[in-house]
């Protein structure tokens, strides 16, 4: 039987000019991938008095960390502290509530089971708006706390979906023989689920990381007090708004591309985990609706 | 929680027959649904207690002291508002822009990318692709405004070197909502494309050996096996996109600046500016309920159209 495949080792020519038109199509949607991320890259490390002439710089000339040095010294240094400290707690926070909450109801017979996903997934499509939002974090006394960033944005429904599907995926026998060794409930997820659920909570880690990480309006929201300002925030009043919580002078396009790639930078070095780990979870989470 | 326990029961009437076996399936379980409390108290606070809280809607909280119930009088208010109008014209004209330029393009980049049939080079054009959508909005922002900046811009030298004259992209009314679309899609569209390319690697072979047979050429099998295969997904993401497509937010509030708010004050942005800055709690909340009862509008409609032309209903 031919397959779809081999059945390419015998193309017409049409066919073989379509291969190479569709290859450079593809890699041209690359380059527009590749080529800012190269000029920020290049730009942040590049001296002063090329970058007051040239702008952006694509090619490197000479290569300086002097701008790094100085956002060490900057008002940056402390948003960028502030970024990891949120980002941290609000991604262990929301694991232990996404696991614990997935883990019940992946269970098979769970008594009102349909009603509690349907419960869940009801908030993908409703939602109330940002106002009456604002109003119930303000209620709880939240604002200008960082719990305003972290207990609100705990859960997010699609991750909740993905681990409560690969929970469901776990042979049964796996945990009736736990239970009836005598575990807890808790003592079940914690040594027989999570071991065997390791590859879907590295994707989820990875997801609401980048999540809390690149949290803007929340920010803008909740928080009032400059000094709790996360890096976000400083990124874009220094990129549109001449005036800042930190620097009033104009900077020069490195250490504006400085700072952006302190921005970028948990992103960049996760993303080659997060590119493994996301297709295998979403493929993962998905196995059964 | 009284509702909860209605709605529990009633499920397990037409399974269970004996009411004991109810009671002792509970016991059996109750450990099980103590780990569920602390996520639906989550729900509850979060995402169901501001549903209640649109009631605000018809009340004047923010501009008063005593909070006193007004009826309709916010959304009359609303209606007669320039700015409201504006806002969702606004809205509705950056949606459309979205949906006509950006939804199908990750469907023509997920074929294109199946017909590369080299692994590794389909390896890189995919790790590249995915990249811009793990960035955040002001990332992304500040990105657009480095590429289009007026006198050092990337584009805009090559403009000038083409002959052209520099635009001010970012603050010129007549290009702002081009560029919201632009770099959503600079964001979003290799991501995009996942999605649908699972769902091709589905296909099985065989339906297009057999298209072969039936003499289907490339275009043949394109339109009779690959097309009617991700149908389905077609409908799926139509249907999350609409639903969503009202609430663009964090993409405007991170780029416009006051030039080009009078193109791109979106129906979120105006309820944020009217509730937050200028204290009109009441008014904003009218705009978020406007803005969630025109979105259940169109996604029921959405529905209603993928069953009609697809065959297809998602809900």
């Amino acid at each position: 039987m031919a397959s779809y495949e081999s059945s390419f080792l015998k193309v017409s020519l049409g066919r073989k000019v379509f291969i190479v038109i569709n290859s450079i199509i593809l890699l041209l949607v690359c380059l527009t991938v590749i080529v800012p991320l190269i000029l920020v890259i290049v730009t942040s490390v590049s001296p002063d008095e090329i970058v007051a002439r040239q702008g952006y710089v694509l090619i490197p000339a000479s290569i300086t960390f002097a701008n790094y040095l100085s956002i060490f010294n900057s008002g940056y240094m402390p948003a960028f502290y502030n970024s990891l400290f949120v980002t941290i707690c609000a991604t262990v926070v929301s694991m232990i509530m996404t696991l614990i909450m997935g883990y019940a109801l992946a269970q098979k017979d769970l008594l009102g089971k349909t009603f509690f996903v349907r419960f869940v997934v009801a908030t993908m499509v409703l939602d109330a708006g940002i106002i009456p939002f604002y109003l119930v974090v303000r209620q709880l006394g939240l604002i200008d706390s960082y719990l305003s960033l972290i207990i609100p944005a705990a859960i997010s429904t699609y991750n909740l979906i993905l681990v409560k599907n690969y929970i469901a995926s776990i042979p049964e026998s796996l945990i009736e023989s736990a239970r009836l060794d005598g575990c807890s409930e808790m003592g079940t997820l914690i040594r027989i689920v999570i071991p065997v659920s390791i590859p879907i909570i590295a994707a989820v880690t990875l997801f609401y990381a980048v999540h809390h990480w690149n949290t803007y309006f929340q920010v803008v929201m909740f928080i009032n007090d400059s000094s709790k300002y996360t890096l976000q925030v400083l990124l874009r009043q220094l990129i549109f708004q001449s005036e800042s919580a930190v620097s009033s002078h104009s900077a020069l396009n490195n250490f504006k591309m400085a700072v952006m790639i302190m921005t970028m930078l948990p992103v960049l070095i996760l993303y080659p985990f997060i590119q493994r780990y996301f297709i295998s979870g979403i493929m993962l989470g998905s196995v059964k609706g | 929680m009284n509702a909860n326990v209605t709605q529990i029961s009633e499920q397990n009437v037409q399974v269970v027959k004996k009411p004991g076996e109810l009671r002792s399936k509970f016991n059996r379980q109750k450990a099980v649904l103590l780990l569920l409390v602390p996520g639906l108290i989550w729900y509850l606070i979060f995402k169901y207690a501001p549903m209640m809280g649109v009631l605000a809607a018809f009340t004047d909280y923010g501009t008063r002291a005593d909070i006193s119930f007004i009826g309709i009088e916010n959304f009359q208010q609303l209606f007669s508002s320039p700015g409201f109008w504006g806002a969702f014209r606004n809205t509705l004209l950056i949606s459309f822009y979205n949906l006509v330029f950006y939804f199908p393009l990750p469907i023509i980049l997920a074929l294109l990318m199946n017909e590369i049939f080299r692994v590794r080079l389909k390896r890189l054009i995919q790790f590249v692709v995915y990249i811009p959508h793990f960035f955040s909005w002001v990332v992304i922002g500040a990105i657009f405004s480095m590429m289009l900046s007026p006198s050092e811009g990337f584009v805009n030298q090559l403009i000038m070197a083409l002959g052209g004259e520099s635009i001010y992209f970012m603050v010129d009314p007549k290009w702002f909502r081009s560029i919201l679309v632009a770099s959503y899609m600079w964001r979003d569209v290799g991501y995009g494309t996942i999605i649908y390319i699972a769902t091709i690697s589905t296909i099985d072979v065989q339906l297009y050996d057999a298209a072969t047979v039936d003499g289907a050429g490339y275009w043949g099998k394109l339109w009779y096996v690959t097309l009617p295969s991700i149908k389905g997904t077609i409908a799926t993401v139509l249907l999350l996109t609409v639903a969503r497509i009202l609430l663009v937010f964090e993409q405007v509030l991170v780029m416009y600046v006051p030039p080009v708010y009078s193109v791109s004050e979106v129906l979120t942005t105006y309820s944020f500016t009217e509730g937050l800055l200028n204290g009109n709690i009441g008014y904003a909340t009218a705009i978020s309920l406007f803005t969630a009862v025109i979105s259940t509008i169109l996604v029921i409609g959405c529905n209603k159209a993928s069953k009609k032309f697809l065959d297809e209903s998602i809900l």
